[in-house]
């Protein structure tokens, strides 16, 4: 494990520092401490039940946590709600694609540029002169997403009735579309065919760089996190058990025995 | 054939977002309106204020409620209750001296706070619990109208509108008080309207359908469940104001009561929740279906067709709504708009039936 | 002290049979999770039955209720069959208002058939009250209290029998009383039968303290505050809280209604609604739900 890592703060823009959440007797997360550099790809992974999806939760404000502290880009966030979270520059997508199932394609990206936007039932009212311009200008930006993860031929669908490979990109869009230094991918990967596999990883590459993005990924796919993640932290119960480059992180003899059990002998 | 949806292309964002990109719908609308503004040409008086008129107002009243249930997703069963507080109050400022257009705001301010207040005390719960709440509301707000002689009018609790002049047109004749009805309908359905394609309507529905999805956008779920309460509760009151003016130019509290809460939210589900078009096909219904329902009975229990006591032809309107009720939840959930719709997507092809979608 | 007493006991004794009518409504609900409002008009037509069959049908009173109850469970289980199977799956409120339409359809129904004046319904309590002390009990709502406290007793015992444990399962979760093989149709169809037999017996005891007409229908209103206020999934709630309702719906209108004007028992119900809503929306027994992210 690289331990100067963990000592030189510069370059941090997240840190989790000692994050405990309990849900009544149990303990979910045990003191998680963690740095994410600035515009790095950091990988979360862990055994189902190791706290990853609680930790996301915790970051976003909706378990935040009872100890501990949450320091983004300076300033502690362990405080704020899920809505207040979005307006500092963290943006997220979810385990269990939660769109907005009513709307289309076009709409639910550009609930993305909420935070941008003043709406209001007055300037609704007096749409032309009023909300049409706000309207124009945030669709030009949306376009400009649509682009970049090749949903034009899905724009007007309702997102319920295109695949879920599909959904999961117009979920990433949404993220995006908040113009996020901060994004957080939970388990963007699932169900998905080692086809689709590809394109996802372009697109979360392509979005990275085009944006600038700092990236925490959750993912359970192992070749995805070895290729594309700068650096990785194992969790196991709620407890950071390794942490460093995917390749080391997964030799590591704690990772082995929280995914494969104590073996008598590591031969 | 009619509608063509081939040819209609869109080269700036402007008409994309238009509200209706087909031809042949902005076609109807406009036929319709012109209509609407002729009625009182080709309508005799007594159909135009006692059918058109009201019809008018309720779908007011009912888009106003579909704003909250249909797209906010805020179930509300004492919408009356807040058509009453604007009925009263804008009676009693304009008693008070005030010109009719202030108090037609302010019945608005005053429905849209007093609603606020219920909304707020009932916004950490949602569904059942926000439905019963809402219910208590009713009874609350009925129990204060009634009970306070100085809101209700006194003893006979039946409180006149007085005369008023709106934008220099004396509220007097028929055509002027329809013409009134019509402008508040038009209102109210372009600002439903917008609010659905606007950032406003977009968050309201993101709320509704996976709040923690809102949020995670930035969208505050608690702030635009009280914003729709508060749109829709200025809509309400005033509403109420302008059926008060407008049409029963003399309130009673039983004209604003828990059956006719009832009523408005079947209006919207017998509609189509959420859909503007279906509030109107909702309220028309909802009015002239039970009339319709008694006079055919009534009619054919004259002709010596069947035997109707005059007490069961009295209890037939409150059956056949009841049964309209169960018999569109049952059978055509999405309401008539669905059913409009059905018939707008059948002649989008027509005569092509191969291609129908 | 005594007129004080005098609205406590009644008081008490009239929630005991909003109770009865409560119970239906927490029957359904605990299995199907239906709040079922159309109970009011429910208890309505089950005292027009008990009149059919005992003024008209001439039959005696203890065979009316009878046959009333078991024309109810009828009519329970085919409410359950013809209208609320057809909406599983369906958003809250379209269930809500079907079970509204339905309230309606029946409030129409009933005085259509049978006439709007009401009708006297003699069920041979003597109409002297029971004076113990100074304070006058009213001899209905006495007989009232003991059936309700009876009937809410049973319903306990029968969720501790054979088929009531498959209710409980039911309640629990439906899917998996599907996989182990109890019959979650039938289980509702059950519940939706006891609740109209429980309609039946607040029926006839309402309509002989007040007569039978469409206005029993609005026994929904405090029947909805007490299941509200003891949880909507709790037998022993709606014992408890219709004693609360009951007698803060006597006790305060007794005092205060003659300085405002009358009325306030609505206010009343409507205020345990609210506040129950705001400081404790699943009620002083009811299951918390929680809700995942």
């Amino acid at each position: 494990m690289d331990t100067t890592d963990q000592t030189t703060h510069d370059g941090v823009t997240l840190a989790c520092e000692q994050v405990v959440r309990r849900f009544g007797g149990l303990k979910a997360l045990k003191g998680i401490d963690l740095g994410i550099r600035q515009g790095e790809i950091f990988g979360l992974v862990g055994p189902n039940g190791s706290g990853k999806t609680t930790l996301v939760n915790a970051v976003t404000g909706f378990y935040p946590p009872q100890e501990g502290r949450i320091v983004f880009e300076g300033a502690a966030i362990n405080h704020l709600k899920p809505y207040q979270v979005a307006s500092r520059g963290i943006a997220r997508t979810f385990q269990n694609v939660a769109l907005f199932k009513g709307m289309s394609v076009l709409d639910n990206i550009l609930l993305g540029r909420h935070i941008f936007m003043r709406p209001s039932a007055l300037a609704s009212l007096f749409y032309w002169w009023w909300a049409q311009k706000e309207e124009v200008a945030h669709r030009r930006q949306v376009e400009e997403i649509i682009d970049l993860l090749q949903l034009e031929s899905v724009r007007d669908e309702p997102v319920d009735v295109i695949p879920l490979g599909m959904q999961k990109r117009v979920e990433l869009a949404r993220a995006l579309a908040a113009e996020p230094r901060f994004l957080i991918l939970d388990e963007p990967m699932a169900g998905m065919n080692q086809e689709e596999k590809e394109y996802m990883v372009r697109f979360i590459l392509d979005a990275q760089e085009a944006l600038n993005l700092t990236i925490l990924l959750i993912e359970h796919h192992m070749d995805v996190v070895t290729a594309i993640c700068d650096r990785v932290a194992v969790l196991n119960n709620g407890e950071k058990i390794a942490e460093g480059t995917a390749r080391d992180a997964i030799k590591d003899p704690a990772v082995v025995a929280a995914y494969i059990g104590k073996s008598n002998d590591a031969a | 054939m009619f509608y063509r949806l081939s040819g209609v292309h869109h080269t700036r964002y402007e008409t994309a977002r238009r509200l209706w990109p087909v031809p042949t719908d902005r076609w109807q609308v406009w036929i319709l309106l012109a209509l609407a503004v002729a009625a009182p040409l080709y309508m005799s008086d007594l159909y135009l204020s006692s059918y058109m008129l009201p019809w008018l107002v309720w779908s007011a009243a009912a888009l106003s409620l579909t704003l909250l249930m249909g797209i906010a997703g805020q179930l509300h069963f004492g919408f009356a209750a807040v058509m009453a507080i604007g009925a009263y109050s804008s009676i009693h400022i304009v008693r008070a001296g005030w010109p009719f257009e202030i108090a037609l705001i302010g019945a608005g301010l005053t429905a849209a706070f007093i609603g606020c207040l219920f909304g707020a005390a009932a916004l950490r719960v949602k569904g059942l619990y926000l439905v019963m709440a809402t219910l208590a509301m009713q009874y609350l707000v009925d129990w204060v109208i009634i009970n306070v002689p100085a809101i209700s009018g006194g003893a006979q609790a039946t409180l006149q509108t007085p005369d008023v002049t709106f934008l220099f047109v004396p509220m007097q004749s028929d055509a002027a008080l329809y013409y009134g009805a019509l402008l508040w309908a038009v209102i109210v359905t372009l600002l439903v309207l917008n609010i659905k394609r606007t950032s406003f309507g977009r968050a309201l529905v993101a709320v509704r359908d996976k709040d923690y999805a809102a949020s995670i956008i930035g969208v505050n779920s608690f702030k635009y469940k009280l914003l729709a309460f508060f749109t829709s509760s200025f809509l309400g009151g005033v509403s109420g104001a302008v059926l008060a003016f407008c049409y029963y130019q003399a309130v009673t509290p039983e004209q604003f009561g828990f059956n006719v809460s009832i009523q408005l939210v079947a209006m919207v589900l017998v509609g189509g929740l959420g859909s503007v078009i279906g509030a109107y096909l909702g309220a028309g219904f909802v009015l002239l279906a039970p009339i319709f329902l008694t006079n055919v009975v009534a009619y054919a229990a004259i002709q010596g067709w069947l035997s109707v006591s005059t007490n069961l032809l009295a209890h037939i309107p409150l059956m056949a709504y009841g049964a309209l009720i169960i018999g569109f939840l049952l059978f055509e959930p999405l309401g008539l708009a669905k059913i409009y719709d059905n018939i707008r997507k059948y002649f989008l092809v027509w005569p092509f039936r191969h291609s129908r979608s | 002290m005594a007129y004080f007493l005098e609205l406590l006991i009644n008081g008490a004794l009239t929630g005991l049979m909003y109770s009865l009518t409560a119970l239906g409504i927490v029957l359904i609900y605990k299995s199907a999770g239906v709040p079922n409002l159309a109970q009011g008009a429910m208890v309505m037509i089950g005292a027009y039955a008990i009149w059919m069959l005992a003024s008209m049908a001439g039959l005696p009173l203890y065979l009316a209720i009878a046959l009333a109850a078991a024309a109810m469970f009828g009519f329970g289980l085919l409410a359950e069959r013809l209208l609320l199977r057809k909406m599983v799956g369906q958003p809250i409120i379209m269930i809500v208002m079907l079970t509204l339409g339905l309230e309606i359809f029946l409030r129409g129904l009933g005085p259509g058939l049978l006439g709007a004046s009401p009708k006297s319904l003699d069920l041979g309590i003597p109409l002297t009250p029971v004076i113990v002390g100074d304070v006058f009990i009213n001899r209905d709502y006495l007989v009232g209290g003991i059936v309700a406290m009876i009937l809410v007793g049973l319903s306990l015992l029968f969720f501790r029998t054979r088929l009531g444990t498959k209710l409980r399962a039911v309640s629990d979760d439906h899917v998996s009383s599907w996989s182990v093989g109890i019959s979650v149709e039938r289980a509702v169809g059950i519940s939706w039968g006891l609740a109209g037999i429980s309609a039946v017996a607040a029926g006839a005891l309402w309509g002989s303290v007040q007569g039978v007409d469409w206005t029993l229908s609005t026994l929904l209103f405090p029947a909805v505050a007490v299941v509200i206020l003891g949880g909507l999934d709790s037998i022993i709630g709606v014992l408890v809280a219709g004693l609360i309702v009951g007698i803060l719906g006597s006790v305060i209108p007794g005092y205060v209604d003659p300085i405002v004007g009358g009325g306030t028992r609505d206010v009343v119900t409507s205020l345990i609604i609210l506040f129950t809503i705001m400081i404790r929306p699943h009620g002083i027994f009811g299951r918390e739900d929680i809700e995942r992210v």
